[in-house]
């Protein structure tokens, strides 16, 4: 490979354009029309491949309807009532509140799909709650809240997950299934370290709820708590594909937040929609980047010389996941999560399957791995989220998520090298895998 | 003059926002159908299938052209947002020309495939290609009006830069 090597200058170029600042997606799209015209070929590539990819990725149109129906979700007093439900059950425990948190993330982990909209939303009430009459320190508060919104997106549905299915083309659904232990493993370590530092640290108890009242509070909340079954009962009862379950899910939340819940109005339901096709623009961009790299790339033959060239190693399984796994770490605490799926994550995975690796499984470590990364230090995305919201400095933000982060990282060791973790559900639902 | 200019920009800037929060509803609306028709009155049909995804191509590729921020792109700037405001507009510059060069370059290829598409038409809807892949002309002209722009600004010495990075789908 010499300096004038058009792929070079292609990667070359994407790095320092997207390092001058230039939105992900168009230092891609711009660097493959230069590895294009380097190399001889038509320009309108680039065009054929954003378009024809677009056109065809259908499985991509969950991406739009989890948004939708995340924002229909949040705009409702569902949160409310779900938060109500949590602290009945939870709040009684020392360090009530801090649980809830948790539990709540665990549960909005069944709506949301993502992890920014886990924390800006129920996130910020969480917040308020927690340090209102100085229960909680705030930095604590903050630190927690960024932890807990990372299960998000490792419980079903979630986002990131549909894009490493697309990438990937392993079933959705199974992968959906496979997160949801690992989720739960998360939560469970994040409600210890809570545990045994509230008596230390002295965390408050919430007012026990009367368990008379745990039927009622319940009750209120089980049209919400009934998302994630309309969802995967979509998928599994065979009724829907994925993507019609995600539409389902979307009309699902409207309903429930405007005949049971009576909290959403026209303006509200504008808002919702207005915001959810923004974000459903950036993200595509992005994605329109990555088709037409993942071009270059393909050409190329990048990933299967990557694979010939590992195979020369006789790796085992484990240390290629092991590899894996620092490197997705380290650009974790740099690049954006889709962008990692979407172009990072493919040069892998033909190897992984050389070596055996369940794919299913794979797709699980890479998204735990990545949401690890958002609250990573010195760069972790929801670190700034909730600096902005809590108004702590980043510092002390910092010093107390580091137990969280270490769970974390002992956690993705766990689902690593423990597949079962990952795949007993899934192969309970049949996969063959 | 300037001042009406700046109305009228944000007037067509609510007007695309609309057209895209009606292309999501769209999209929404023709999933239910697809489901509505195809398990409850058993009734399979590509058509609402096809506009869904006709929706999905024209809702990204318009929102990037016409709705978004600089604020909500995606971007890398850990070493932006730590440059002094000179290196910045330098960086903004470079980046900036270099991306106006590359579209601007590949333009006549873009024009002559999305025409050369007209022979073609949708299996459902029978929408011929060149029109539905129109979007993507109408993408890159925008992207080098706003990046022209952009370049206008900065030498003018004014920076409406983020400061943050976008916030994507984790």
């Amino acid at each position: 490979m010499n300096l004038g090597d058009p792929f070079l200058l292609c990667v070359i170029s994407i790095v320092t354009l997207a390092v001058l600042g230039l939105p992900i997606g168009h230092a891609m799209i711009a660097s493959s029309i230069l590895y294009l015209a380097l190399s001889g070929q038509d320009m309108g590539i680039a065009a054929e491949q954003i378009l024809n990819g677009l056109f065809s990725s259908y499985i991509l149109l969950a991406v739009p309807l989890f948004i939708l129906a995340a924002e229909l979700m949040n705009s409702g007093s569902m949160t409310l009532r779900l938060l109500a439900f949590c602290n009945a059950f939870v709040g009684r425990f020392s360090g009530g509140l801090a649980l809830v948190n948790v539990a709540q993330s665990v549960i909005f982990a069944g709506m949301s799909g993502s992890a920014i909209a886990d924390a800006a939303g129920t996130g910020k009430m969480m917040q308020k709650m927690m340090t209102e009459g100085g229960k909680y320190p705030p930095q604590f508060a903050a630190a927690l809240t960024a932890a807990s919104a990372v299960i998000g997106p490792i419980i079903p549905p979630s986002i990131p997950v549909v894009v490493y299915s697309l990438v990937s083309d392993a079933s959705i659904g199974f992968l959906f299934l496979a997160g949801v232990v690992p989720g739960l493993l998360m939560g469970l370590m994040q409600a210890g370290i809570i545990l045994t530092s509230a008596r230390r640290r002295n965390f408050p108890v919430e007012e026990p709820v009367p368990f008379r009242e745990l039927p009622g509070v319940t009750f209120r909340a089980l049209p919400a708590l009934m998302m994630p079954v309309v969802l995967l009962g979509g998928i599994y009862g065979g009724a829907t594909t994925p993507t019609e379950a995600a539409a389902v899910a979307a009309l699902y939340a409207l309903l429930v937040s405007a005949f049971l819940y009576r909290s959403v109005t026209f303006p509200s339901l504008y808002n919702s929609l207005r915001s959810s096709a923004r974000i459903t623009s950036s993200i595509g961009m992005l994605i329109a980047g990555a088709l037409v790299f993942n071009y270059v790339v393909t050409v190329e033959n990048i990933p299967s010389t990557l694979n010939q060239w590992l195979q020369g190693f006789d790796l085992d399984p484990l240390i290629f996941l092991l590899i894996v796994n620092l490197i997705l770490l380290v650009l974790g605490c740099l690049l954006e999560g889709t962008t990692i799926l979407l172009v990072i994550v493919p040069v892998f995975i033909p190897t992984a399957n050389a070596l055996g690796i369940d794919l299913v499984h794979f797709g699980i470590v890479c998204v735990v791995n990545i949401m690890i990364g958002l609250i990573t230090p010195p760069y972790g995305l929801l670190l700034f989220v909730m600096t902005s919201i809590s108004g702590q400095p980043l510092r002390a933000i910092v010093t107390e998520v580091l137990p969280f982060l270490f769970a974390m990282l002992f956690a993705l060791a766990l689902i690593t090298f423990v597949p079962d973790l990952s795949l007993w559900l899934p192969r309970l639902f049949g996969y063959k895998g | 003059m300037m001042s009406r200019f700046a109305t009228l920009g944000r007037w067509l800037h609510l007007f695309a926002e609309f057209i895209s929060a009606m292309m999501l509803c769209v999209m929404f609306c023709a999933f239910i159908a697809q489901v509505t028709f195809r398990y409850v009155l058993n009734m399979p049909g590509g058509s609402a299938s096809e506009l869904t995804i006709v929706m999905w191509l024209w809702l990204v590729l318009w929102g990037a052209a016409f709705v978004l921020r600089e604020s909500e792109e995606i971007r890398f700037d850990v070493i932006y947002t730590s440059a002094n405001p000179k290196l910045r507009r330098v960086m903004t510059l470079v980046s900036s020309v270099v991306l106006l060069c590359l579209y601007g370059y590949s333009l006549p290829a873009v024009w002559d495939y999305v025409t050369f598409m007209k022979v073609q038409e949708t299996s459902y809807l029978d929408i011929r290609y060149d029109y539905l892949y129109s979007i993507y002309i109408l993408f890159v002209v925008a992207v080098l009006i706003r990046y022209g722009w952009i370049v206008v600004m900065t030498l003018k010495g004014r920076e409406e830069l983020p400061e943050t990075r976008g916030e994507g789908m984790q």
